[in-house]
């Protein structure tokens, strides 16, 4: 049993992680990108949108030239922490966020594109700041795109296979998530569990939608 | 106006369930992380290992930790994964790798300790069929029309699969065979495709085999160069003392008696 229950707490560990950090990148991204256009939001809007279409691979490959031991920020963060950070939970964190990040951005984007911006200007005559005007205005009326967003994101977060395997490695108890899991289960033909750990993969997460489906009606 | 300022307090309503769900996530989080901090073991090791050795080695561990109460968690994977991931500092104790020309490489590197480095199998290397194909083979029925896949493990980063293209050239029959030929990440995965009747024959460890009932025909060792397995321990390692135990214990005469078990031949020089 422990080789399914560790690998899911995990998993959920994980995911949660990547989606409370994607979230907060992402509400600022969608913030800056929404109100502040220029060439430089929108190169920047591009370049964080990219992991949704790269292979996960890819993506991997990026995050080990980045991460790595030989990388100046992987030598660096080595320096600081005493442990390299590839191979840890933390490399599969950081990869489960870059991975969640661009579908957070996008719904959170068009729900704050669609505030109207007289609601707006009278917030800013009423004397609130950027902040608050974020806090009390923008977020609250766009919070079905909001949590739209945390859910795809939370799902992707959950399911990430490809960076995960390469930038943290398959090691049991330490990095080897849900989806490496049910991975190493059918190489190693154990089939029943992968059997139950698909079955609790699948039926969660479509418990999950539906329930914030129904939440968000 | 009125209508926005109603949607501003649903909203602002909506944000308070949200905030309540965060704190109820971060909660279970800590919930997680206790649960898994009272699991750590301080006497655990966690293994890199060949997947050729995934049966042998899952009962070595068993017999070792119950000897002597060292946990032992097993990583299976391609060698040649396994010795990047070496490289770059995963935290492994110890490398149970499926050639020595790993082993040596990573010294070379100081990824690996110098004087750790210990032979302790060879392996051999069979064809493997299921279901009806009771046949015994050899290289002239892999050309057969009804053989569609032949599954072996990837030739430029397992030891298993480089033995099993070495065949197919000493038999002059790789060129011809590419096309049917089907790479799998490990030797492992490759089983698991003969296995599940996905490929019809795969030249497959014969330790992966042994005690169950597919069907296989061990291949001459003088086709292929010798399949010398050897382990080392990782230089970054903090469980040298549990590390070296467990090398010990394969090495010594109840891991051979397993190893040999499973059809691994003895090293040369040793036991």
């Amino acid at each position: 049993m422990d080789a399914i229950v560790t690998p899911l707490f995990l998993s959920i560990k994980i995911a949660m992680l990547a989606t409370l950090f994607s979230f907060i990148i992402g509400v600022l991204c969608a913030w800056w990108f929404s109100f502040y256009k220029s060439k430089l939001t929108e190169f920047i809007s591009i370049l964080v949108t990219i992991p949704l279409i790269l292979p996960p691979t890819v993506l991997g490959y990026y995050l080990i030239l980045l991460l790595g031991r030989n990388s100046t920020l992987g030598s660096w963060m080595e320096r600081i922490t005493g442990d390299p950070v590839v191979f840890t939970w933390k490399a599969a964190v950081i990869a489960a966020t870059i991975a969640a990040l661009p579908l957070l951005i996008r719904p959170i984007q068009s729900a704050f594109e669609s505030v109207d911006i007289d609601t707006i200007k009278a917030s800013r005559l009423d004397g609130a700041g950027k902040l608050q005007e974020l806090l009390y205005i923008i977020l609250p009326l766009s919070y079905k795109g909001v949590l739209a967003g945390v859910v795809l994101g939370f799902a992707r977060a959950m399911g990430e296979f490809g960076a995960t395997i390469m930038v943290a490695g398959n090691i049991p108890g330490k990095t080897q998530t849900l989806s490496i899991a049910i991975y190493d289960a059918v190489q190693a033909n154990r089939m029943s569990d992968a059997h139950l750990m698909v079955i609790i993969l699948s039926g969660s997460t479509f418990l999950f939608l539906y329930i914030i489906h129904r939440w968000i009606k | 106006m009125v209508q926005y300022f109603r949607n501003v307090k649903e909203g602002l309503e909506a944000m308070k369930h949200v905030s309540v769900l965060i704190v109820l996530m971060l909660s279970v989080l800590i919930g997680c992380d206790s649960n898994s901090t009272s699991h750590v073991n301080e006497k655990k090791i966690t293994v890199a290992a060949a997947s050729d050795l995934y049966q042998a080695l899952t009962e070595m561990g068993e017999q070792f930790s119950q000897e002597t109460d060292i946990e032992v968690v097993f990583t299976f994977g391609s060698t040649g994964m396994l010795a990047k991931q070496i490289e770059e500092g995963a935290p492994f104790d110890l490398f149970a790798a499926a050639h020595e020309s790993y082993i040596d490489d990573l010294i070379d590197k100081k990824s690996v300790l110098a004087d750790s480095k210990r032979n302790y199998a060879i392996g051999q290397i069979a064809f493997m069929t299921t279901g009806d194909g009771n046949k015994v083979l050899d290289e002239t029925d892999l050309q057969n029309d009804d053989i569609k896949a032949i599954a072996i493990a990837n030739p430029e980063h397992a030891p298993y699969g480089k033995a099993a293209k070495e065949a197919l050239e000493t038999w002059g029959v790789w060129d011809e065979l590419t096309p049917k030929i089907v790479y799998a990440e490990n030797i492992r995965q490759a089983y698991q495709f003969v296995e599940s009747g996905n490929a019809d024959v795969g030249i497959i460890a014969v330790s992966l085999m042994v005690g169950s009932d597919d069907n296989y025909t061990v291949i001459d060792d003088d086709d292929y160069q010798p399949i010398s397995q050897a382990l080392g321990i990782p230089s970054q390692t903090a469980n040298k003392e549990n590390s070296q135990k467990f090398a010990d214990f394969i090495t010594g005469e109840k891991g051979q008696v397993i190893l040999e078990k499973y059809g691994f031949g003895h090293p040369e020089g040793e036991y």
